[in-house]
């Protein structure tokens, strides 16, 4: 024993040091920033854990954005800052970070919200707080449906992400049946509840309708009954590594409908092309936002992330980047910084972004919310087009298809 | 380990007087935070801590705790505290039942069984969507703007939780439970009912973790099932926080569920924006470094490694034999 607590403590006392070693170096590394009066925003997003890719895309866009607006002049001369903040993807420390921004940083606003629970906590926090926060993710039909009037919402909610491809069922694909998988999160059953009633107006029959848990290792037992089914159409909501492996494993199983629709999410982000391969091949997907649409910027947007990321970006980066715009035209116009005012502007707003003109209005039971049409795309070549509505298609597109040969 | 009456006096009165000192809303989240962790941990602590059951699946109390008090509100159209009345026995019986069923198992089957209850629990609750509203979540509006009720409720619920087992450990219950622990057939030759007294310690430590969750449920104002039901965040954050602070001690868990909360904040806000933003960036690889350091230098968690600690500050002659209290 002696000899052991000898040990120890030699052991101790080395690791002190390199702690202190560690720290000393940290502090030093790091120079405050000049105390140069900025408008501060906080935004809370994904940087750590299983939605960290989505969060990464969001803040390079909100970068990238800042930098432009400081570079014009900032806010009526006043540089904008972001505060930039992880919500580990757990609601109660989104609740921490949107308390520690309100209380401790005083931001004059709030930004971000990816997943649908931390943007319920922030939205919470930010409506006792009379605090206005823009909500660029987060989809959840229901956060914009409590009558919370500091809460804004830029995107699109859920239940509407399948409207845009209706008329491309009813025109293009006129399936009899289909079966719809969705993970089981909110996003998920929010989207799957949604598309089955889509499915129920146009008389399209449901012959499956499966929840998975999200980050599954086989989806083969879920795509068998699927290929007992054999519906026309199969509609999947998914997030990346799980869209990938459900394409893949269909083309294992040789599950052959009519199309292939995802909604959404992992669907058209570059990784899903990436890990699927040639089962990406001819698959549609609802979506959001292409960069060919025909808002100012948008392109312009799209190849300059490229160019500064070597990296694709998607409908989240837009949702993001245009958030970043929202916010300095709100602040722009806003009498002062007192979150009254700074609310007051936000629910004004009416302008054009990368992402499509923002204006807030209420329609069914929802307030505060922008209105925006969703769109249809399409993997061609390794590559994601805009293929519905006609009117702006990037490429025609590919239909009906001949799995063998694309699958070859 | 046994602190002295007078420093307990002073964390009692410096927990008390806190938000009333510390005007921040902020801290006092991260307060009300740790307290209910203090709750979980303490809760853990008595069944494996004392009785030697490890649990895997905490959640299952916590969330079972958290949707009575959700579903007051969303199915029985009234108020979502009438949960902290009846969380906690609903958790009681989930955990009757559970250990009815589970204690015929012994040692590892027991934490695999919760395990898998666990995530029975969590695919029930998301499927079951005319009941729970599946993953689309139960939200209510939080009765109080401010954080103060909810402090000094989350502080009682401590209090209680630490207190009551305080008592039970002194009491003959205690005594079982620690017999059990050290050696069930032993226990059972001297005429304890190893099973029923499983059973007993299992049902408080459920009821706590219940009543933690209906605090959650109230506080937080919104859950869903992979929020509450969660394996990583609820189950196992409950044995972090004992281990970190001490399992089998009764202030173990209070100061691990301390150290775990404010730690994980101070590397998530990167020491509260003192050091450099890619700090916080590497906050999750950080603090599973100190998790090792800690289980691998302090294996008794750092109120039962309390002495070995001491000695480092105060340079004692290290070649004295250790006092660790066994």
């Amino acid at each position: 024993m002696q000899s052991n607590n000898h040990e120890w403590r030699n052991d101790m006392r080395r690791l002190a040091v390199v702690l202190t070693v560690f720290f000393l170096a940290l502090a030093l590394t790091w120079t405050p920033a000049q105390a140069e009066e900025t408008i501060k925003v906080g935004i809370i997003l994904p940087l750590t854990g299983g939605q960290a890719a989505f969060g990464e895309i969001e803040k390079n866009s909100f970068e990238m954005a800042l930098e432009e607006i400081n570079a014009a002049g900032g806010i009526n001369g006043k540089k904008l800052e972001f505060l930039f903040e992880d919500d580990t993807g757990k609601p109660e420390v989104a609740r921490s970070a949107a308390e520690k921004l309100i209380n401790k940083d005083k931001v004059v606003m709030l930004g971000g919200g990816y997943g649908s629970s931390e943007t319920f906590a922030i939205s919470g926090v930010a409506q006792q707080n009379s605090l206005p926060f823009l909500v660029n993710t987060g989809s959840a039909d229901k956060i914009t449906e409590q009558n919370w009037d500091y809460v804004f919402r830029l995107n699109q909610a859920v239940s509407e992400y399948p409207t845009g491809l209706e008329s491309f069922l009813t025109e293009v694909v006129k399936p009899q049946t289909a079966a719809i998988l969705f993970e089981d999160s909110a996003f998920g059953s929010g989207g799957a509840k949604s598309f089955q009633e889509t499915c129920d107006r146009m008389g399209i029959k449901v012959v499956l309708s499966e929840g998975y848990s999200k980050g599954g290792m086989d989806f083969k037992p879920l795509l068998v009954k699927v290929k007992q089914a054999n519906p026309d159409l199969v509609y999947m909501i998914s997030y990346v590594m799980d869209a990938a492996l459900l394409m893949t494993q269909s083309m294992e199983l040789r599950i052959m409908p009519k199309a292939f629709i995802g909604g959404g999410a992992g669907f058209t982000l570059p990784e899903f092309a990436k890990n699927a391969g040639k089962a990406a091949e001819m698959v549609f997907s609802a979506t959001l936002w292409y960069q060919t649409l025909p808002y100012p910027g948008a392109m312009e947007y799209y190849e300059k992330f490229v160019k500064k990321f070597n990296k694709e970006t998607e409908y989240h980066g837009a949702e993001a980047y245009a958030a970043a715009y929202v916010m300095a035209d709100t602040l722009k116009r806003a009498k002062s910084l007192q979150a009254k005012d700074v609310r007051e502007a936000l629910a004004a707003t009416d302008i054009k972004t990368v992402f499509g003109p923002v204006k807030f209005i209420s329609y069914d039971k929802k307030i505060n919310q922008n209105k925006l049409p969703t769109y249809l795309v399409q993997w061609s070549g390794g590559k994601l087009e805009l293929v519905w509505p006609k009117e702006v298609a990037s490429k025609p597109y590919v239909f009906p298809i001949d799995w063998e040969k694309v699958w070859k | 380990m046994k602190l002295p009456r007078w420093s307990t006096l002073i964390v009692i009165v410096l927990l008390l007087a806190f938000p009333m000192v510390v005007p921040s809303d902020y801290y006092r989240h991260i307060f009300i935070i740790a307290l209910m962790w203090v709750v979980i941990g303490s809760a853990w602590n008595l069944l494996a801590g004392y009785t030697g059951q490890v649990s895997f699946g905490h959640a299952i109390f916590f969330g079972s705790g958290a949707y009575t008090a959700g579903l007051c509100a969303s199915k029985l159209g009234i108020s979502a505290w009438w949960g902290m009345l009846l969380g906690g026995p609903v958790a009681l019986l989930v955990g009757l039942v559970i250990g009815w069923i589970c204690f015929r198992l012994r040692g590892p089957y027991f934490a695999l069984a919760t395990i898998a209850i666990g995530e029975i629990f969590r695919l029930v609750a998301t499927d079951w969507r005319s009941l729970t509203e599946g993953m689309e979540g139960i939200l209510i509006i939080q009765t109080f703007r401010s954080k103060i009720p909810y402090y000094y409720l989350a502080l009682f619920l401590a209090g209680a939780s630490v207190y009551a087992i305080h008592r039970i450990m002194q009491s003959k219950w205690g005594y079982y439970f620690v017999a059990i622990r050290e050696d069930q057939d032993a226990a059972e030759a001297m005429g304890i009912s190893a099973f029923r007294y499983k059973s007993l310690s299992l049902m408080v430590s459920s009821f706590f973790t219940g009543l933690a969750g209906t605090l959650y449920m109230n506080y937080m104002a919104f859950i869903d099932p992979h929020v509450v039901f969660s394996l990583h965040d609820v189950s196992i954050m409950a044995i972090l926080v004992a281990i970190i602070g001490g399992v089998g001690t009764l202030w173990g868990p209070p100061a691990g569920a301390f150290i775990m909360v404010l730690l994980q904040e101070t590397f998530r806000s990167a020491f509260f924006g003192l050091f450099p933003p890619w700090v916080s960036e590497s906050h999750v690889l950080v603090f599973g470094l100190l998790v090792i350091f800690v289980i691998r230098y302090m294996a008794n968690g750092i109120v039962g490694d309390w002495p070995k600690i001491q000695r480092l500050w105060t340079r004692k002659n290290p070649m004295l034999p250790a006092n660790d209290g066994n």
